[in-house]
């Protein structure tokens, strides 16, 4: 606490050594800080943390160790990089000038503002791209890995070790880029400018949010060190318990990752309700920010359940506490329903973005009015609504609470109404339109495909009956594929290829965008149709081999596998050339009347230099009969 | 859909793209539903329980019913990719309309989609109900399952205290299993009965199921449970009703 | 589409009363997730109650240590009859604020910041006092959750409530106060906070 109280309180003596302390801290002395924190709290750890008793069964001592030094990593790199100089300025009433704001907002720093606590929205835009992107390669590289070593039956040469710590690290890797993948990038940089506010409501916790998610990625990624996530993504307890030290470096992360979402949820709902510009009134505002905003207050009440699940696992760790250990009283079904009371408001946080956005494509590409703007956000707000109440459909066949899987099963189906309006809502834009073939408007195709594969298998999921059999086998994986990445993912590539041109200032190549649009389409149904296949013919989940029967529907899958790769290089190739080559975008590519395309490329620091005042919403294409 | 819009404005009916949309509709609908209930006839494979017959005959009827929706949007979504669209730098001129809504074709689909998911629930309740009452039948014979990193154990406790690490059953007898765990949870699927239930430790779980054919059968654990995971599956024998009792007197229990 | 020409050529310098509104609705938000929070803790104390599994929500007496016996919850009413005393006090400097009495202003949030230290002390003292540690048994467990929960919530009530302090007795509230405002709904949560916590452990 005393360095914290010191830093702030040296800066503000005069005037000079007060921007000094500002400018000093970036990513550079987060991490040198950090860093040093952990190994210090590491050694003293080590050395002064009182031996393990002989009947302690778990290695209670190391988890310890491990649980501390991140801590220090974490408070260390939140100091380095100067996430408590705003408070502690508060607290000394010496608030930041404006000149000091000014700073903070990235102000004629050039390429060095994406290094530091950086309060611009656009800035935090690109820095969670750059994030998300690099998320999502780490998590792709571990998906190969799981599917080779699953191309032939008893081939696995993975050790059963190594394989359940990929499957782990994939599935909470991929899920946190996932979560991130839209109102990271694009509601942290396209929200603002088309609400038309000049910045967030609250530009540092924006940056707070960002470099959070930053803080919590190393004690994630060091698990690859520590034995691995060896419990799947959902690290149900008791295995948890059972975990190698691995299973601290997840709990650190969803911890941190909790307050990022919290932090993020708070500001962005607020912006957009609170920011709009003069005359944009809630049936002006566009589709987007409808579901930006259902996804972050969504994950308001839902990623605290899961952050303390997370608490609870740490203190059965590390403190010997029995809430999961019915030796002590406790109960795995505890975490069960902790975890999906987070985990299903969860999927819906993933999706409904991905969807709103490819709402807002669909009429740019049709030059037709959105069909239906009331019935999408219905839509959206009673997907919301309901998937609070549906968590326990994960535990259909726990034996928790049998008499309450016929409640659960209503709630579930009821959430196939809302989502069918979504369907009508894009299948009606597109309805005599005027068709402008782009790769966002194919990915419109591509999610009506995917999503309806999805949804459909989703139904037969949601019966308990039905569930009974296909529970825990690979026909979930596929389905929840299908979801996430068929839908979800699939909504941010078109969402990255419409709004690089505002981001980057440059066209993404048009070949490239559908080169890759094809092989990772082509790729994807082909994984995941075979992945049916296997799990309707009763392959489990998460398994390192399997039985000679299955081997055709998983070379299928790896082949799938393997194209999907291809196209995401295809993707990531064609985002480095374009954003340092590719052709200079005019101001508005699309000729769309959202207000981002107002503001010239590059965005100057605040947006707008008049603020505009909105007259009309942005969907008043088509010619009217005479 | 279409018809509502079309009995409101007869004219529709003549439209070309409509006309397209309703014949690829029947099609669609019809590639769907034969489609996807063979692909699970061929990789599920044959039942060997009444639950499981059940379970297949409700994906059958799901997907059928399912079929005309996703045949309708899969309908509308290729009449509008057939028909002419433009490629380019610049955008085409716009639609030659300016529809925002249609409050009919808005309530339509409401209640057909609310329809069609309340038979969905209505159903499910209905076998839902028939498998919770089979947990309950006093005449059914009794197995005490232990699942643990990573093996099965089986009590046979209606015949004395036999256990064993195999399962077998007799055929036609209704069964019940209590299923628990000593370690970690597991979950306890026989795949091609089609029941499963977790193991967890410090609770018991029931499930409960007739095998009606004989033959071997999969049992395999749903649940991540560690290091040995993929290994922890065995075969479960279903046999003629002599078969079992030679069998448990061979493990010492009485028939 | 128009467009305004003047009044906002610098927009740091928004009136009081938006950037007031836009501030709490932000910390009601922030609270929602921390409500979720506090909410779940209260689910997993009764959950384990009611599961009851192995009868070790308390566990009898063993060979190697004694039964576990609940605390009585008096000391978690008298905790947030405390927290209670610092919600009032800082609406009586909230109230000083608003009619520009700039000593009831700094006695209040005075008072309210060394009610908020007290709380906390105290706190931490029923943690250590506590007959039994966090292993023995759910009720324990639970326990310290609770107990931790008032804690970390307290300890930042002590640093808000001393920032809120200081800058009242600089004179930054002179101008406009919503800081203060922002600050008591702070403290009505930790209010009802500490009476859920303590509801709780009155069924042990």
């Amino acid at each position: 606490m005393t360095t914290m109280m010191e830093r702030p309180a040296a800066a503000p003596g005069s005037a000079a050594p007060k921007k000094a302390l500002i400018e000093r801290l970036n990513l550079f002395t987060a991490l040198g800080l950090g860093v040093a924190s952990a190994v210090v709290v590491w050694y003293l750890a080590k050395t002064f943390l009182p031996q393990n008793t002989e009947e302690s069964v778990i290695k209670t001592r190391e988890d310890q160790v491990v649980l501390l030094a991140m801590i220090a990593w974490f408070i260390g790199f939140m100091i380095g990089i100067g996430a408590f100089i705003g408070p502690f300025r508060w607290v000394l009433g010496r608030d930041l000038s404006h000149d000091e704001n000014m700073f903070y907002a990235g102000k004629d720093q050039g390429i060095k503002r994406y290094f530091r606590y950086t309060t611009d929205h656009k800035v935090v835009g690109i820095q969670y791209l750059v994030v998300t992107i690099i998320i999502f390669f780490v998590g792709g590289v571990l998906a190969m890995l799981i599917r080779t070593n699953l191309g032939y039956a008893e081939g696995g040469w993975l050790h059963p070790q190594a394989y359940n710590a990929i499957v782990g690290i994939h599935g909470i890797v991929m899920i946190v880029g996932t979560i991130v993948m839209i109102t990271g990038p694009f509601g942290n940089f396209i929200m603002p400018i088309m609400i038309g506010a000049r910045d967030m409501a609250f530009p540092r916790l924006n940056a707070l949010s960002f470099w959070l998610v930053v803080a919590a990625i190393p004690p994630m990624l060091s698990a690859f060190w520590l034995g691995g996530i060896t419990t799947g993504w959902s690290a149900y307890n008791p295995l948890a318990s059972q975990a190698p030290p691995g299973m601290d470096g997840y709990i650190m992360f969803i911890c941190i990752f909790a307050i990022s979402t919290m932090v993020a949820g708070a500001n962005i709902t607020t912006t957009a309700v609170r920011m709009r510009a003069k005359g944009m009134t809630w049936n002006r505002t566009p589709i987007f920010i409808y579901g930006v905003v259902a996804s972050v207050a969504l994950a308001l009440p839902a990623f605290p359940v899961f952050f303390l699940s997370q608490i609870m696992s740490a203190l059965d760790r590390s403190l010997s506490s029995t809430f999961y250990d019915v030796r002590g009283g406790g109960s795995g079904w505890l975490y069960e329903n902790l975890f999906w009371l987070m985990g299903h408001p969860e999927v819906y946080v993933i999706l409904i973005p991905a969807v709103a956005a490819l709402m807002e494509m669909a009429p740019v590409f049709t030059r037709r009015p959105l069909f239906s703007f009331n019935l999408a956000i219905m839509g959206i707000a009673g997907i919301s609504g309901l998937s609070v109440l549906v968590w326990a459909h994960h535990m259909y066949v726990a034996g928790w609470a049998p008499l309450l899987n016929g409640p659960f099963m209503l709630t579930t189906e009821l959430i196939s109404i809302p989502t069918g309006m979504l369907f009508l809502v894009l299948i009606g834009t597109l309805w005599r339109g005027r068709l402008w073939m782009t790769m966002p408007t194919a990915s419109i195709y591509a999610l009506l495909w995917n999503f309806m594969i999805g949804g459909i298998t989703g139904i037969y999921l949601s019966d308990v009956p039905i569930d009974a059999f296909l529970h825990g086998s690979m026909f979930v994986t596929a389905h929840f594929h299908y979801t996430l990445m068929g839908a979800g993912l699939t909504g941010a590539l078109a969402s990255l290829v419409y709004w690089f041109p505002k981001m980057t200032g440059r066209m993404f190549d048009k070949t490239l965008s559908w080169v890759s649009f094809c092989l990772v389409q082509i790729g994807f149904n082909v994984t995941f149709i075979g992945m049916f296949l296997v799990g309707l013919a009763g392959q489990p989940r998460r398994v390192e081999a399997y039985a000679e029967v299955f081997s055709r529907g998983n070379l299928i899958t790896t082949m799938g596998a393997y194209t999907i790769m291809a196209g995401m290089l295809v993707l990531l190739h064609g985002v480095i050339s374009s954003w340092r080559s590719g052709a200079k975008a005019p101001m508005n590519p699309w000729f769309a009347k959202t207000l981002e395309w107002t503001v010239p490329n590059p965005v100057p620091l605040e947006n707008f230099e008049v603020l505009p005042v909105v007259t009309s919403d942005a969907y008043g294409y088509g010619k009217a009969k005479s | 859909m279409s018809d509502l819009e079309t009995q409101k404005r007869p004219p529709v009916w003549k439209r070309k793209d409509v006309q397209q949309t309703g014949i690829l509709w029947v099609i669609f609908t019809l590639i769907i539903g034969y489609v996807v209930s063979e692909f699970q006839v061929r990789t599920i494979g044959a039942p060997a329980s009444s639950v499981m017959a059940t379970t297949i005959q409700m994906m059958h009827v799901f997907t059928w019913a399912a079929a005309p929706i996703a045949g309708l949007v899969a309908a509308m979504a290729a009449t509008t990719l057939l028909s002419k669209h433009h490629y380019g730098d610049t955008p085409p001129e716009d639609a030659d309309h300016e529809i925002r809504n249609s409050p009919r074709i808005a309530a339509a689909w409401i209640v057909v989609s609310a329809l069609m998911c309340l038979f969905a629930v209505v159903w499910g309740m209905i076998v839902l109900q028939q498998d919770s009452e089979s947990i309950l039948d006093s005449k059914a014979m009794n197995i005490n399952v232990v699942g643990q990193q990573w093996a099965w154990n089986f009590d046979y406790i209606d015949n004395g205290t036999v256990r064993s690490e195999d399962l077998y059953l007799p055929v036609d007898k209704p069964v019940v299993f209590h299923v628990t765990s000593k370690d970690v949870v597991h979950s306890f699927w026989i795949v091609q009965m089609g029941i499963k239930i977790d193991a967890n430790p410090g609770y018991v779980t029931e499930t409960a199921v007739t095998p009606n054919k004989i033959g071997i059968y999969d049992l395999r654990c749903a649940e991540l449970c560690g290091l040995l995971h993929a290994y922890m599956q065995k075969k479960v024998h279903v046999v003629s009703q002599t078969d079992y009792d030679s069998w448990i007197q061979n493990q010492g229990g009485q028939a | 589409m128009s467009a305004l020409t003047h009044a906002h050529s610098n927009p740091h310098h928004e009136h009081p009363d938006v950037v007031g509104s836009r501030n709490r609705l932000g910390l009601v938000l922030i609270l929602v997730a921390d409500i979720a929070f506090a909410l779940s803790v209260l689910f997993v104390y009764f959950y384990l109650k009611g599961q009851n599994v192995n009868d070790m929500w308390l566990p009898a007496a063993t060979d190697d240590q004694v039964a576990t016996t609940p605390v009585s919850s008096t000391g978690a009413w008298y905790l947030t009859v405390l927290v209670g005393v610092g919600l009032l006090t800082h609406t009586y400097a909230l109230k000083g604020a608003r009619v520009k009495n700039q000593t009831q202003l700094v006695l209040g949030s005075g008072i309210a910041l060394v009610a908020s230290v007290l709380a906390m002390v105290y706190q931490v003292m029923q943690m250590s006092a506590a007959p039994f540690t966090i292993t023995w048994g759910a009720y324990a467990s639970c326990y310290f959750l609770i107990t931790g929960l008032n804690t970390v919530h307290l300890a930042l009530t002590v640093f808000i409530a001393l920032g809120n302090w200081n800058r009242s007795r600089l004179g930054l509230y002179r101008a406009d106060h919503w800081h203060v405002t922002i600050v008591r709904v702070w403290w009505t949560w930790m209010f009802v906070s500490s009476a859920l916590g303590a509801f709780a452990l009155s069924f042990p």
